[in-house]
């Protein structure tokens, strides 16, 4: 028992010291476990592969160069809508969050808008851009689009009066007060937008590569699908799950903590 | 005669970051009577705190032992009530069904606990707050539903962690002379963590002094009742009291 | 709220979506949009009414939503029981953290694929993508939701009498609905999207199947007409469901969301 104990605070020192391998750790019992069914031969194996499979059709595909074309199909795609999405989405919400007509005739708009969902615009989307970059990186913005707008909207409706009446008395002209207080005021929840936008573009991506698809890693796992290679499509969403684990984890959380905890604000 | 005997009660943490044992209390003994008010001081990392987390049941001692009535206690039970330093109020029950908790674990008809509720939240003075949620109360009235809640489960022991620490300080005195009204008034046994002197000696019968895990002393306050502020401020007895035990933290 | 209030409130909720229609219609007759490109509101109009009067609308929703309520129904009732008996034990909650993190990033269209695989095209590829959609990111959630009450609430139930089933039903559960119902809220988010992608793929039927086989035949009025029916079936199910729900526990209750 104090041998145990012992081994849990010398590895709850360690993974303090280096948070990746409390990142790490956990997944080797699972890959364990992964690898004792695969072996056993549970299921089949055209239905089931193991690890050993996996990381050797990881390690081909990568030394042929598709999955690292691929994935940076993908990538460049999500970042260029994440960028025209937040371009697109901060100035109009700013204009909601502070004019009280343009959010009395467009808040509606936005709400249904957003229920529409992104993936439901993809067939008239290929009726009007056909089947190319167009009509994935629209889908995109537009996933990312909303999110962004209607957190945004809130961080700025939510900015106290008496600190942009703090700025002006200070002598903070309109201009100044926008980029000086209301703004990093509606950080947090800008932040906390951007995070559930990527969130789902990043799932509108992987659908619009399927349907829409000529490259990229959702296609690749389609194309692995039709192929009726298990092991590619394990390796595709191991691939997309590390990668978004990374942006989220090490990127975005973050940034959300180091915006809304560090200032104490409340981002709901 | 029911009573708490604590026999050389002692506590050892590992501590898995620093990777070697503390002592947190070495050698506590201690005999409360029924209906006794007795309080804990001392500063804080003094021990205060995980003696009565012992004797709640919640941490397991690592030696001596802790007897209720002849029993030796295992874990939390409804013979020893707790008012916790920050409320623990459920925040999804409303202040009737936080009182009515225990009877209810009692199996206590949803009536009569309901009756049991309110007669409690008559006796802090809160029976017109029954249908509200915690977070709807000030801090105050949060601690008054902790003290309702405790009580209305008729414990042998009521056990407070400085209750009253995260309230203002107007507030504080008042519920500070209301406990010792409900004492008089109903004398449960209570043990009462503090850090504060003179709410020590204002509401206790006996002052335990503790330093570094061990009792440094005991002081009896044979102060009369009911005990208010307005009386006790300029009290002599109660400032040389308040000074010995002062002296007695100050030295530990 | 008052009533005329109440009233008000609708009637500024409805006027932009009106003044939508007003200015889609004006924009299809001024510029004389092929309706190969975009459908006029009567197009769509009477492509509702011919749908729903043969009677093939219903049967598109009524697949969706039969997926939609199999998939959820069976996620929740494995991932809530699951995700809190990993919370029970907070060093246990910390450890598992980093994997349940993992796979509900993943949860949801990223599955289609292997699901088509496993389960081949149709009723049961479907459903399991709505299922992992919801079995994850709930299953997170009520972890998350257990692990993070309060020692003090578990302590003081102990030491009011509550055994172990009872503190399961008077504090655990409570304690973390409301992260099991943000769960479910982000969880079907997903699993929606999801839907509608895996049915473009897999099927031959549902809301996702009749608007991409619109698209073969460019009938745009179908096609418009399919996305309205989706975005209110969103809308009620979210409005009248999920946030009233999400509203009552969280907010009702004074606790703060925790991610």
């Amino acid at each position: 028992m104090t041998l145990l104990l012992k081994a849990w605070g010398y590895y709850a020192r360690v993974s303090k010291r280096w948070p990746v391998i409390e990142t790490l750790v956990p997944f080797l019992p699972l890959i364990a476990i992964w690898w004792t069914v695969a072996e056993l031969q549970i299921f089949p194996p055209a239905f089931f592969p193991g690890p050993a499979e996996v990381a050797q059709s990881f390690w081909t595909l990568l030394y042929k160069g598709i999955l690292t074309a691929y994935l940076y199909d993908s990538v460049v795609r999500l970042a260029v809508g994440a960028a025209a999405g937040i371009a697109l989405g901060i100035p109009l919400a700013i204009l909601i969050g502070l004019n009280w007509r343009a959010h009395l005739a467009l808040w509606p708009i936005l709400l249904f808008f957003q229920a529409i969902g992104d993936i439901a615009w993809l067939p008239i989307l290929l009726i009007w851009f056909g089947f190319g970059l167009t009509t994935m990186t629209f889908v995109i913005v537009y996933t990312v689009l909303f999110p962004v707008v209607l957190n945004t909207v809130l961080g700025v409706r939510s900015v106290p009066i008496e600190l942009q009446r703090a700025a002006a008395s200070l002598g903070a002209s309109r201009w100044r007060i926008l980029t000086e207080v209301i703004l990093p005021g509606a950080m947090p929840n800008i932040i906390t937008g951007l995070r559930n936008g990527l969130g789902y573009g990043w799932r509108a991506l992987i659908a619009a590569e399927i349907i829409v698809g000529t490259s990229g890693i959702g296609f690749m796992m389609f194309d692995a699908r039709r192929a009726g290679s298990v092991v590619e499509i394990v390796v595709g969403m191991i691939v997309l799950g590390v990668l978004w684990y990374i942006v989220d984890n090490w990127i975005l959380a973050p940034l959300e903590r180091a915006t809304g905890e560090r200032w104490g604000l409340v981002t709901k | 005669m029911r009573s708490l005997t604590i026999r050389d009660l002692s506590k050892t943490y590992f501590d898995a970051y620093a990777g070697s044992h503390v002592d947190a209390v070495r050698g506590v003994s201690l005999e409360v009577t029924q209906g006794e008010f007795v309080s804990l001081v001392g500063p804080s990392g003094c021990g205060k705190t995980t003696i009565l987390n012992m004797i709640a049941g919640f941490i397991p001692c690592s030696g001596g032992e802790i007897r209720l009535d002849g029993r030796a206690i295992h874990g939390p039970g409804p013979d020893r009530g707790v008012v916790f330093q920050s409320f623990a109020l459920f925040p999804w029950k409303t202040v009737l069904d936080n009182v009515g908790f225990g009877p209810k674990m009692r199996g206590v008809p949803k009536a009569e606990r309901d009756r049991t509720a309110r007669e409690y939240l008559e006796l802090v003075g809160l029976a017109h707050a029954a249908d509200r949620y915690p977070n709807e109360l000030s801090g105050g009235m949060q601690q008054r539903v902790g003290v309702a809640r405790a009580l209305a489960n008729n414990p042998e022991v009521l056990l407070m962690d400085e209750p009253f620490a995260s309230v203002d300080a107007q507030t504080r005195m008042t519920l500070q002379e209301e406990l010792t009204r409900i004492w008089q008034e109903r004398r449960p046994t209570i043990i009462f963590i503090t850090h504060d002197v003179s709410e020590a000696v204002f509401l206790a019968n006996r002052v335990i002094v503790l330093s570094k895990g061990q009792i440094l002393d005991e002081v009896d306050i044979a102060l009369p009742r009911p005990r208010v502020w307005d009386k006790l401020h300029e009290d002599a007895a109660f400032k040389s009291l308040s000074g010995k035990v002062l002296q007695l933290v100050r030295s530990a | 709220m008052r009533p005329e209030g109440r009233l008000k409130s609708i009637a500024y909720f409805f006027a932009p979506l009106l003044a939508l229609l007003v200015l889609w219609q004006a924009t299809i007759t001024v510029f004389d949009v092929n309706p190969r490109v975009f459908p006029g509101i009567s197009a769509v109009w009477h492509a509702a009414v011919t749908s729903i009067a043969d009677g093939t609308l219903i049967q598109h929703i009524g697949a969706s939503l039969t997926r939609v309520a199999v998939g959820t129904v069976i996620g929740i009732a494995i991932s809530v029981p699951l995700g809190m008996a990993m919370g029970v034990l907070p060093a246990v909650a910390t450890f598992l953290t980093p994997l349940m993190r993992f796979f509900s990033v993943l949860a949801g269209i990223a599955w289609i694929p292997i699901a088509t695989l496993w389960f081949g095209y149709g009723f049961g590829a479907i459903t399991f993508v709505i299922f992992n959609a919801v079995f994850f990111v709930v299953a997170y959630n009520a972890m998350l939701g257990v692990s993070t009450i309060p020692m003090r609430l578990r302590y003081a139930a102990a030491s009011l009498g509550a055994g172990p089933w009872r503190t399961l039903t008077e504090v655990l559960l409570p304690g973390a609905l409301p992260n099991i119902v943000t769960g479910i809220r982000t969880g079907l988010g997903f699993a929606w999207r999801g839907l509608i992608a895996a049915e473009m793929i897999a099927t031959n039927v549902g809301l996702g199947y009749m608007l991409f086989m619109a698209r073969d035949f460019y009938r745009t009025e179908v096609i418009v007409m399919g996305m309205i029916v989706i975005g209110l079936l969103w809308l009620l199910l979210d409005r009248l469901l999920l946030a009233p729900l999400e509203r009552a526990t969280v907010e009702r209750w004074g606790m703060v969301e925790r991610t």
